[in-house]
């Protein structure tokens, strides 16, 4: 039997311990949360019967924990512990401390409720965590601020910086990612990133636009569109480089293909230069003037509109049909009748704009035609060149004949009065040599009258009065570029037959000029719009901004 | 169907801010396709972009400004009074006086009142979510629709995450008042705590003469059962593995073991209770949810605002800077 008086204190709102003081007794006593518990601890923490205290054979009082249930004596985590004076026993949030025993009783013990459930105001429990995103405390603007500060850095503050000093720009450059790349607003063309790092390179002043100079440090030799200094100066006053050129586009080309900004001046020219012989143009498919040919006229080189038909005559100096040579049935050659076809003559440069100029030996000898043979009193082949070395090529040519046999051969000399004369006999002979030439030549090479051929068939000739040269070949002007200030290559056209814009098939004299009209090209060209089929041409489809004129028409 | 059919913000005064923008947006479009300037399209730097970039800026310093007027309207909450008196009222009690003060407030400035240069609070978000949604157009006419990795594309893109954010907010305030009073049927949050509160109490009560296994779920369901929490368990408005809901569902099965006991009307009791108490967790889960979505935006629309004003600033200074 345990008699045990049980002290409950509780405490009031000053902290102060009220008692209350009440007897039990059993053969044990249980300690639980159990109605049937005689030790009653009304907690959640505590079990239905958590320990039990019972009296040991040698008369102790121990107290003895159930099996899952935790009891805490004095600091320490154990299954039974005897029971003396001082002892503390903590059962869940409970402190029971062994008190010293009264007379009548076995045992005192205190309980007290030490670790109230902080749930006691359930309330409290829910609102201890935020239920509300206000309550988390998170400041919108802050945040907002933080994000502002770290764009302004990374964005503005950096890419400043290379501005500040040069020395520091041309470091950072250096760098896999520069500063300034984020300001960047696009890859620039290919010439321009190599110092695409370096933004000051162009941008020499902030806040001011990309300057001429600028772009003129680099490009020294880039040509004018005007020749004349004063009036470049005046129509270009407020044109800047970067009007036409945009740099930062990429792959995009930094030449603007754009037609308003020419149509701006040549849409009125006159407003510009009154005394300009240029035409308007607004665009190429609608209003764009007849083109003009440039040709020689005499000694000078003159500008003929192609609807001036009486103006439009080559005059090269050379006897030549196309008609002939571009026979159906062919032409008569040494390998028999031979078609022909434009490009046996027009052989195209490695430009794919112009064709190489022609020669007599290269073209018109090719396949051995048009050689120059001469044949009294013996045959030979005169070269193509000048007169005088026609004649002196003759004169060597009978030299050595007459030396190779002087018996039979003076013959010769005799019917031509030169087998006796003054001198002696080697002068005979070269007075006899130079005779046969002249007197050859006169009769093949430089035959005017009768049929004709050799010099005389591509060539006009006349009499010098000379003795040793007595003939002059009018020279040849072929011209070679009819329209100097256009962009054209052929290579481009190459899907179209040659005739299919020159119309030589029927041309009988060389004087008759075969390029194409504005209306011939506007078969397929169309102006600054897209349209099925037709092809989109702007102004810098043909003209160059800052190509010089060039008058150089003739091959050199 | 039916949201559409009651008036809102979206067709106020019969869409008068819709119709607004669309004339301006139709202007821009059409602009952009008819004015070919020279190298092919628009983009910032041709006149037009100049033109579609200021347009923009300005529209972006009004809907800023916007934000920032409707912090000193009377009767819109301002969070950082409610948090200084929070603060000094940490214990949660008597803050009665001053919401009573803040309803009394509202009443003084109705929604549809005059707020600010004439127009009323409702006028000027319609016309903040119509021109927002317009500066999508605007601004990528301004690019040419040319992005890259540069300050000028960043600015574009935070303008697109606070627009899109923004929408996001819409959706809310369109949809979420209605649930929130469908869902609280004439409670209020407070009234809902309390009533767990309650409920709690009377679970651990009637639990404590009974097995320790159905106290133990008691207990863990009155002191883990989480309402609210940090920005995302607001946002996502249910708690993984949440003790009410288990111990509902464990209380049912004991019941079952312990049928012959002598107690079954005690663990009916608690059965009931907690399954009260859960009704009452979802419906308050829910409610602050809710809330927290509508409010949830902000911490996205704010902050990206501001970020982008800065790289606005950035982009405009980096555009004359090297011009």
């Amino acid at each position: 039997m345990i008699s045990c008086l049980l002290i409950q204190v509780s405490r009031n709102p000053q902290g102060l311990p009220i008692c209350r003081e009440s007897v039990i007794s059993g053969e044990s006593i249980q300690v639980g949360r159990g109605a049937a518990c005689k030790i009653h601890l009304l907690d959640h923490r505590v079990n239905l019967l958590h320990a039990t205290m019972k009296r040991s054979e040698d008369g102790t009082l121990y107290i003895e924990g159930e099996k899952d249930a935790t009891i805490n004596i004095n600091g320490f985590i154990v299954q039974s512990a005897a029971l003396s004076p001082g002892t503390r026993v903590e059962i869940g949030p409970y402190l029971l401390t062994v008190e010293p025993a009264p007379d009548g009783h076995d045992i005192a013990l205190s309980t007290e409720l030490t670790e109230p459930l902080p749930g006691q105001d359930a309330a409290k429990i829910y609102r201890a965590a935020p239920i509300s995103l206000a309550a988390l405390g998170v400041s919108k603007r802050k945040l907002g601020f933080a994000l502002a500060t770290g764009i302004f850095f990374v964005f503005l503050m950096l890419p400043l910086l290379p501005a500040a000093s040069s020395a520091f720009d041309k470091w950072q450059a250096t760098l896999p990612v520069t500063l300034t790349e984020s300001w960047n607003p696009g890859p620039l063309s290919g010439g321009h990133s190599v110092f695409g790092a370096k933004c000051s390179t162009c941008h020499q002043r902030a806040f001011q636009s990309v300057s001429d100079d600028a772009c003129a440090g680099c490009h020294k030799q880039v040509a004018k569109h005007l020749a004349k200094d004063d009036l470049h100066a005046r129509v270009f006053k407020n044109v800047r480089c970067t009007d036409c050129h945009l740099d930062h586009r990429g792959k995009a080309e930094l030449v603007l293909h754009d037609p308003s900004a020419c149509v701006t001046c040549h849409g009125d020219i006159k407003s510009k230069n009154a005394s300009t012989a240029l035409a308007n143009v607004h665009d190429f498919g609608t209003d764009h003037p007849p083109f003009h040919i440039t040709l020689l006229n005499g000694k000078n080189v003159i500008r003929a509109r192609q609807d001036e038909k009486g103006r439009l005559v080559e005059k090269s100096g050379l006897k030549y049909s196309h008609q002939v040579h571009l026979n159906k049935k062919g032409v008569s050659s040494p390998q028999g009748d031979t078609v022909m076809v434009c490009k046996d003559c027009h052989e195209i440069d490695e430009a794919g704009t112009h064709f190489a100029p022609m020669t007599m030996q290269k073209t018109c000898q090719q396949s051995r035609c048009h050689e120059l043979y001469f044949t009294e009193p013996v045959e030979g082949v005169a070269p193509h060149g000048s007169e005088r070395e026609v004649m002196n090529q003759l004169r060597e040519f009978y030299a050595k004949w007459l030396a190779g046999s002087p018996v039979e051969n003076m013959a010769v000399c005799e019917r031509v009065g030169k087998a006796s004369g003054v001198g002696n006999s080697a002068k005979r002979a070269l007075d006899c040599a130079n005779e046969l030439a002249r007197k050859n030549a006169a009769a093949t090479l430089f035959r005017e009258d009768g049929e004709a051929l050799e010099c005389v068939m591509c060539h006009e000739i006349g009499p010098t009065g000379d003795y040793d040269v007595p003939w002059k070949v009018a020279p040849l002007h072929i011209n070679r570029d009819w329209q100097p200030g256009a962009v054209f290559s052929h290579s481009k056209h190459d899907t179209v037959n040659c005739t299919g814009c020159h119309d030589k098939m029927n041309s009988k004299t060389s004087t008759e000029i075969a390029m194409p009209t504005i209306e011939k090209c506007r078969e397929c060209h169309i102006g600054d719009h897209s349209a099925k089929g037709k092809i989109r041409s702007v102004c810098d489809s043909c003209h160059r901004f800052h190509q010089e004129v060039t008058r150089q028409i003739i091959a050199k | 169907m039916d949201m559409m059919r009651r008036p809102n913000l979206l067709k106020y005064k019969n869409y008068r801010y819709f119709k607004a923008s669309s004339l301006l947006l139709a202007i821009a479009v059409a602009a952009y396709a008819l004015i070919e300037p020279a190298g092919g399209n628009s983009y910032g730097g041709t006149w037009l972009g100049y033109v579609l970039g200021i347009i923009s800026t300005l529209i972006v310093f009004l809907l800023m400004w916007y934000g920032v007027s409707k912090r000193h309207t009377p009767g819109v909450p301002d969070r950082r009074q409610y948090h200084n008196i929070r603060r000094k009222h940490e214990d949660g009690a008597d803050l009665s006086d001053f919401f009573a003060r803040r309803k009394a407030e509202r009443r003084t400035c109705p929604a549809k009142q005059s707020w600010r240069y004439g127009g009323t609070l409702q006028g000027w978000l319609s016309a903040h979510v119509y021109l927002g949604a317009s500066l999508i157009v605007l601004a990528s006419l301004h690019a040419g629709f040319q992005f890259g990795w540069n300050v000028h594309t960043l600015s574009y893109v935070l303008m697109l995450l606070v627009i899109a954010s923004g929408f996001y907010g819409m959706y809310t305030y369109l949809n979420y008042p209605r649930q929130i009073t469908q869902n609280m049927a004439g409670d209020t949050l407070d009234d809902l705590l309390l009533k767990i509160a309650e409920l709690d109490e009377l679970a651990r009560t009637r639990a404590l003469g009974l097995p320790d296994e159905v106290n133990a779920l008691v207990l863990k369901a009155c002191q883990e059962t989480r309402l609210g929490g940090n920005f995302f368990q607001q946002l996502n408005g249910s708690q993984r593995d949440c003790p009410t809901a288990l111990a509902v569902q464990q209380v049912q099965q004991l019941s079952q073991k312990f049928i012959h006991d002598d107690q079954p009307k005690l663990m009916r009791d608690l059965y009931s209770t907690l399954l009260h108490k859960e009704k009452l967790v979802l419906r308050a889960r829910n409610e602050i949810m809710l809330k927290a979505r509508m409010e949830g935006w902000l911490y996205l629309h704010v902050p990206l605002s501001i970020a982008l004003l800065a790289a606005l600033i950035a982009h405009i200074v980096a555009i004359f800077f090297y011009w």
